[in-house]
């Protein structure tokens, strides 16, 4: 090629490269809304502010799953919630953390979070955003510190290029971890259910889950409340008449909330064995036979056991 | 002729290039006038110790006068917000995204600067210790309210808004730790203050840089709850964090201004 036509296309080539890089040509990249259905409610977090974008669900998925965020890269946050059991635990009765210390509660699945109002057994996180703090410094979790994490990630050039790409900004803070993180986890849903597909008309239930349905409605929804299978109190279900975790009262200091945990949502609920917040149910036949059998009195047993005792036999 | 179209390619880019150049031009400043508005005032924050008000340092064995406790400070930060000031004409201006974090380990961090205040006299101010009940419970956050400060409970959400630690031989476990907040209810613990100049006037222009002194006291911690025997540990929101809170917040006082 002629040399002053070289010189010329690379003129032109740098024209553009240089040229408006403030007013941003490129397209920016379509943010993403949460699917759900009609008959669910709108959820408490809307990615306003956090806008769910393709590659921020990535890069979340990418910290999700990495143990640098732990203090001796050993343990991720995809270590104790595995996406084979609704990203709860692998069928650990409590969590393991790093130096294979044991936690003190049992893994919750993750699904439908946008939907929930607080977080933990016992409601103690406020806000879906900072939930990822928890493990990350709890000692007997990940057991490192975000000053450390921030550290880290700033000198990983993948890492840099990627939150670069998504939050438009250099320099790494937690803010933006924490945005990630929350893309991910906020983004797994629950609405494929056989119980969906029945809601939308698709198939019908059996007759033997059609009689399960009724009794549910009669003795599970007050609390494991439909379509999300949770309304979100804190109850006690009468696992025990002393208690070794004080659960709510931790939290609230008030005597009234002894015992009482978050209602788990019923969604998965196969999957996420062991059950109850210490795992002390392996199979879901326990779970029955607590309910109908074991009930345990104590001054914040819920009155719905008094008042509306569960037999499994109706006519 | 080929050297002709060349030119011509050449004469084209340049052009372009020109175009291109100009038409990207922010257009920021649009001339006018240029004589400032606005001045930089400086708040800073001094520690002294006990009812004598002595020199107080983080590191070194003093003793607290009310409960006869040796301690030695190894941690002491607190959030300052939402910091206001009233001019003579009776109106307010307000610092906007207003949070700070003074940590005594950290002398920069003991005087606030606060830029963009209009120019104008000014005779009170009001600020807040601690951080609002909203930003307890929006979520992630930067700058001074960034988790990475290490002032966020993990387990129960919400600020630490004062921090206090030390070794202290009277303490039953040989250390101290006053981790103090709490947003709602009773046990709230952030502390609007107001206070005036007492008849002097903070004079912002451009040319100077006003400083106001206000100090803290931190022996006041212990002015009404026990000594670290009885109390060494406070790590969420309830009635000894809120006292120990009120009293600290309650101990800092004007001092003057340096004009
Ligand atoms: C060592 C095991 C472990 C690790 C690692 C771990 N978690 Fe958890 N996670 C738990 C346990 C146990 C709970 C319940 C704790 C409680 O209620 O006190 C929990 C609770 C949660 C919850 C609340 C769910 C609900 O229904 O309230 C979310 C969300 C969550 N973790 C996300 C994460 C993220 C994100 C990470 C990585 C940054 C992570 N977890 C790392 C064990 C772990
Ligand atoms: C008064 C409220 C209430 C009612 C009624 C109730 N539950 Fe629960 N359920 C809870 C609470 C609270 C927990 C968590 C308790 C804990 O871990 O301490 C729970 C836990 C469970 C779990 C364990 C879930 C997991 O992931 O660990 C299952 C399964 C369950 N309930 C099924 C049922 C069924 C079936 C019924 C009806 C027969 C029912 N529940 C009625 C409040 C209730």
């Amino acid at each position: 090629m002629n040399k002053t036509l070289k010189i010329s296309l690379i003129f032109f080539v740098l024209i553009f490269i240089s040229s408006c890089q403030t007013s941003e040509i490129e397209q920016p990249e379509q943010t993403l809304g949460l699917f759900y259905p009609d008959y669910v409610s709108k959820p408490v977090y809307g990615f306003e502010k956090n806008k769910l974008t393709h590659d921020g669900i990535q890069l979340g998925r990418m910290l999700f799953y990495d143990p640098i965020l732990s203090s001796d890269s050993t343990i991720s946050c995809g270590s104790c919630h595995a996406q084979a059991h609704a990203f709860a635990d692998h069928n650990m009765k409590l969590s393991i953390g790093v130096n294979n210390r044991m936690g003190l509660r049992n893994s919750p699945p993750i699904f439908n979070l946008a939907w929930h109002p607080n977080f933990m057994w016992d409601g103690g996180v406020n806000h879906i955003e900072i939930m990822p703090l928890a493990p990350l410094t709890n000692h007997l979790e990940m057991n490192e510190s975000i000053v450390n994490i921030l550290l880290k990630l700033n000198r990983s050039q993948t890492y840099k290029s990627k939150f670069l790409q998504v939050f438009k900004k250099d320099s790494i803070d937690d803010q933006m971890m924490y945005y990630a993180l929350t893309q991910f986890m906020g983004s797994i849903t629950s609405f494929e259910s056989k119980y969906d597909h029945v809601k939308q008309g698709k198939v019908a239930f059996s007759s033997s889950e059609n009689r399960g349905y009724t009794l549910f409605k009669t003795h599970c929804n007050s609390c494991h409340q439909e379509p999300l299978f949770t309304n979100f109190s804190f109850r006690n279900n009468g696992l025990d008449s002393v208690f070794k975790d004080l659960g709510r009262a931790l939290i609230t200091l008030n005597h009234s909330d002894e015992g009482l945990f978050k209602v788990p949502s019923l969604r998965n609920v196969a999957l996420t064995y062991p059950y109850m917040h210490d795992g002390r149910f392996r199979t879901l036949e326990e779970v029955i036979n607590h309910y109908t059998s074991g009930i345990k009195h104590s001054k914040t047993l819920d009155t719905s056991f008094f008042e509306n005792p569960i037999q499994l036999n109706p006519n | 002729m080929k050297k002709n179209i060349f030119s011509k390619i050449m004469l084209l880019s340049i052009a372009t290039t020109a175009i291109l150049f100009t038409s990207c031009k922010k257009d920021d400043d649009t001339g006018g006038d240029n004589t400032p508005t606005k001045g930089t005032v400086k708040l800073e924050f001094e520690h002294k110790w006990g009812m004598n008000l002595v020199p107080f340092s983080m590191g070194v064995d003093i003793k607290q006068p009310k409960t006869g406790d040796t301690l030695k400070f190894t941690t002491l930060k607190y959030y300052v917000s939402n910091i206001k000031f009233k001019k003579s004409d009776g109106t307010w201006w307000s610092q906007d995204e207003s949070y700070h974090l003074v940590d005594a380990s950290i002398p920069s961090s003991l005087i606030i600067s606060i830029a963009d205040v209009p120019i104008g006299t000014y005779t009170e101010m009001q600020y807040t210790m601690g951080v609002d009940s909203i930003r307890n419970v929006s979520g992630a956050q930067t700058g001074a309210l960034s988790t990475a400060n290490g002032m966020f409970w993990n387990w129960n959400s919400g600020y630490i808004m004062t921090k206090a630690e030390g070794m202290s031989p009277n303490s039953p476990s040989g250390d101290y730790a006053l981790h103090l907040g709490g947003f709602q209810g009773e046990f709230n613990v952030v502390t609007v203050k107001s206070t005036d100049f007492g008849g002097e006037v903070l004079n912002v222009s451009p040319s100077a840089t006003p400083q106001i002194h206000l100090v803290a006291n931190p022996a006041k911690f212990w002015h009404t709850n026990p000594g670290v025997k009885t109390i060494s540990k406070i790590h969420m929101p309830g009635a000894n964090a809120k006292q120990a809170a009120k009293d600290f917040y309650d101990g800092i006082f004007f001092d003057h201004i340096h004009p």
